[in-house]
This record gives C-alpha cells, sequence and structure tokens, in this order.
C-alpha cells in the first residue's frame, strides 16, 4: 500500500515552473533515491511533502490523508497531523547551534511531545548510541566536524518516531571523507526497513541502498525504476545522458 | 597636586557619578525590553503597528538626543493647552528622552539580530512540530541575544558617556561636579578625575559583557 501519493503537483516560483505534474507513489518501507540535475526540482518535491513549500496545484497523500487535494490544502491541524509523521534532514544539518547534541534532540519531544525528562534522556541515548556518538551528548554542534552535525540531525528527527524519514541531499555539504559516516547511518536505517525518500547526488549510494530510483529533470519525473533498470538499462535518452556525466 | 585634593573633589564627583549610574541603569532596563517590542512591531504583520514603529525609530534614531532630552525638559511644558501638565522634574525628563532613543537603537540591534538567523532554522523547528511560540522563545531569541550581544555591549558603553548630557539641563552628576572643581580652583585635575571615573565605569561594562559572551559562545 502506497505510504505517501503524489499526484500532479505543480509548484512554481513566480513565472518559473519548479514542479510540472509531477506523480509517483512511495510503498510502507521502501527506499527512494530521488536524482537529477541542479534544479531539476528534487529538493522543491521533498519540501513539498512536510509543507516547507506550498504547491501550486495536485495532490499530496500521506497514509490515506490529504495534505493538499487538488491544490487545496487541509486545515491547520490536519497539516500538522500529518507532517509530524515525517522527519527531515537537511543539507546544512540545521541544528540548534545554542543547544548541546543531546538538547538538539530533546527539544521537540519535550515541547511537542511533552515526554518526561527520564523518556526523553532514554530515547536520546539510545539514538546518540545508534548514530555512534554517545560520547558527545554535552557538547555544542560548533565543536562537531559535519559528518557528526549530520548524524545528529538524523538522530534529532528520529526523536519524533517518524513513519517517513526524507533526506535533502544528506551529504552534500561534506567533505568526500565524511559522507562515508552519514551514508552508512542511512544505510542502517534502510536495514531496519524504515521508509525513506532521499534526495542525492551519491550515485554508487543510491544504487547501493535504495529500493527505486526516480529520476527527476526539468520539474518532472522523467523515469522510475529499480537501480538496475535506471543505471544499466534506463529508457530514456535524458537519464542516460544525465547518468553518463554524473557517473563519469 | 596632592592626594588629598583628589580626595576633596572626588567625594561630590562620586556622588554626582551616582546619578549618572541611575540614570544608566533606569535608561538601559527601560529601553531593551522597549526597544525588543518596537523590533516585533517591526515585523508585525498589522502594517499600521510597523509603520508606526519604523517611523519611531526613523524619529528618535534621526534626532539628536540632546534635542529630545531638551524638548521634554522644557519643551513640553510651553505646549499650549496640557503643557502645565507636563512639567517634569528634569531628571525624570532626561530618563525619558534617554529610554526613547535608546529603544530605537536597541530595535534596531535586535532587528539585526533576526536576520542573522538563517532561515534554516525555522524550517528545522517547523519539521520538528514546534509551533510558533515556542520557536520563538526556544530557538530563536537564545541565537539573537547571542549575536546582538556586541551590539548591546557598543550602545551600553556610549549610554554612559551620553549620561553627561545632562549637563545641560542643569541636573548634576559627574561631569557637574568635574566642571564647577576645574572653574573654582583653576586647575585641570578634576577633568582626569571625571575621565578616569568612566573609565572605570565602561571597565566594568566591558568586562561584564565580555564574560556574557564567552558564557554564551556556544562551544
Amino acid at each position: 500500500m502506497a505510504i505517501i501519493e503524489v499526484m500532479q503537483m505543480k509548484k512554481s516560483f513566480g513565472s518559473l515552473d519548479v514542479l510540472k505534474d509531477v506523480s509517483f507513489d512511495i510503498q510502507k518501507n521502501e527506499v527512494i533515491a530521488v536524482i537529477g540535475p541542479s534544479g531539476s526540482g528534487k529538493s522543491t518535491m521533498l519540501r513539498s511533502l512536510v509543507h516547507l513549500e506550498e504547491v501550486n496545484g495536485g495532490s499530496i497523500k500521506v497514509q490515506d490523508q490529504y495534505l493538499v487535494k487538488d491544490g487545496a490544502y487541509s486545515s491547520q491541524s490536519q497539516i500538522k497531523a500529518i507532517t509530524s509523521r515525517m522527519g527531515m534532514v537537511f543539507q546544512h544539518f540545521n541544528l540548534f547551534p545554542h543547544l548541546t547534541v543531546q538538547e538538539n534532540l530533546g527539544l521537540a519531544p519535550k515541547y511537542v511531545k511533552k515526554q518526561t525528562k527520564e523518556e526523553v534522556r532514554k530515547n536520546g541515548a539510545a539514538l546518540l548510541q545508534k548514530v555512534g556518538l554517545l560520547d558527545k551528548a554535552d557538547v555544542y554542534p560548533g565543536n562537531l566536524s559535519g559528518g557528526q552535525k549530520q548524524r545528529v540531525a538524523i538522530a534529532r528527527a528520529l526523536m519524533m518516531n517518524p513513519d517517513i524519514m526524507l533526506f535533502d541531499e544528506p551529504t552534500s555539504a561534506l567533505d568526500p571523507e565524511l559522507t562515508g559516516e552519514v551514508l552508512a547511518v542511512i544505510k542502517q536505517l534502510a536495514e531496519e526497513h524504515m521508509t525513506m525518500v532521499i534526495v542525492t547526488h551519491e550515485m554508487s549510494f543510491a544504487k547501493e541502498v535504495a529500493d527505486r530510483i526516480i529520476f527527476m529533470d526539468n520539474g518532472q519525473v522523467v523515469e522510475s525504476g529499480t537501480p538496475d533498470q535506471i543505471f544499466n538499462q534506463p529508457k530514456m535518452e535524458r537519464t542516460r545522458e544525465f547518468l553518463n556525466r554524473a557517473t563519469r | 597636586m596632592s592626594m588629598d585634593y583628589i580626595i576633596q573633589i572626588g567625594k561630590p564627583m562620586l556622588e554626582g557619578a551616582q546619578t549618572t549610574i541611575l540614570l544608566f541603569f533606569i535608561a538601559i532596563l527601560a529601553s531593551i525590553p522597549l526597544g525588543f517590542m518596537f523590533t516585533l512591531m517591526v515585523r508585525s504583520a498589522i502594517k499600521p503597528l510597523a509603520w508606526f514603529a519604523n517611523a519611531y525609530i526613523y524619529v528618535f534614531r534621526g534626532t539628536p538626543l540632546l534635542l529630545q532630552m531638551l524638548f521634554f525638559c522644557f519643551g513640553l511644558p510651553v505646549l499650549p493647552v496640557i503643557g502645565d501638565y507636563l512639567v517634569l522634574d528634569r531628571f525624570v525628563a532626561a530618563c525619558l528622552a534617554f529610554a526613547l532613543n535608546y529603544a530605537a537603537y536597541f530595535a534596531e540591534i535586535f532587528r539585526g539580530g533576526l536576520l542573522a538567523i538563517d532561515k534554516g532554522q525555522y524550517e528545522a523547528s517547523k519539521v520538528l512540530g514546534l509551533n510558533r511560540f515556542q520557536t520563538t522563545t526556544k530557538v530563536i531569541l537564545p541565537q539573537m541575544f547571542r549575536v546582538a550581544l556586541p551590539a548591546v555591549s557598543n550602545e551600553s558603553i556610549t549610554l554612559v558617556k551620553d549620561t553627561a548630557l545632562l549637563y545641560a539641563v542643569a541636573v548634576p552628576e559627574l561631569l557637574h561636579f568635574a566642571y564647577t572643581a576645574v572653574n573654582r580652583d583653576a586647575t585641570i585635575m578634576p577633568f582626569f578625575v571625571a575621565g578616569v571615573i568612566y573609565l572605570l565605569m565602561t571597565l566594568v561594562l566591558t568586562v561584564f559583557f565580555k564574560f556574557l559572551e564567552r558564557r554564551f559562545k556556544y562551544e
């Protein structure tokens, strides 16, 4: 069953059409990698799923509830309920610089979920253990490397116990030698069957962890299929061209 | 120049410094919250509020503090009809002028602090489900405060020195007693003593704000 359904999603910034009739489904427990050239609308598409962008048309349905139906958004409280089931990881981490790692993880559970201190501490420790940063609990983000920051950001999103995780170019701001540690955490989540949508430029990673690849170009989904289909026998000329350039 | 003389003139000057310090605290404690209120008004979606705040900041930043102080001391009482009810104690009038004037500067300092905050902070807060109030109080304001700290420090040091403007409305403060002694004793020494007292006051502020900056370094 589809956990996310996107139908004819349209989005424009002024006269620039960023998304033109984008449609796709995501199944529960599926790992989707979204690839495509810069400016193809990948990030906008992802951000629209959590209502960081408002679309101008089309529908988005998450777990059978409409976030937006034919361009009309649901009520504020419904939007909040729907988006709360999704966690998001940003390219630039967006950690709270004035809070320690532990406090970054605890802020939303404490104030949004009203969890007790003990719960927050326990969950936080477990997730920091999972991303290998338990020893950094009391450190401020300013003292972490990029890879460590991104792992904290992933743990922070997981604190809200999301059903779906969205990654917006999680390794694009990292030095090449630091991407591995972040990708390893994402891969671990994939092995645990977390439903994930990952916008990425890491082709080999996409090939390795994704169940399905979506190739976007010029605001459209050009092609989607298994990594084998997309990387080894792309049907569309545009996909071939892009992959030739990207994997050269 | 004997030590006795310095102690002799130092006593009234330190008493004058109390007025200086009193004005400083009244002005800073009133103008920081007031300034922050204007920052919020400037950013408000309610247009008339934003217009009012912008006009306020323009007027109070765009005219001399001395003019504003003279206006509150001597201008208000000569207004037709209502003037009789607006005769303020000169020190009170000065406090009013200082607080209103510095509020305009603090409003701009805090606005700058808000502008420095990356939009990713708002986005991360939203995605984590924090509401607007939580985002403002838990994420944005602490960072704004940190960004604004050096400018607030700078402004508070300026305020210490601006208190000398009280001289113009004849409220006896530090500079007043120094100048009196210079005239009376035909010596320049009291000016040096006054300078040292101002320096001591700004030193305390400098140390205090350096401490705050270190405390909120987040490293």
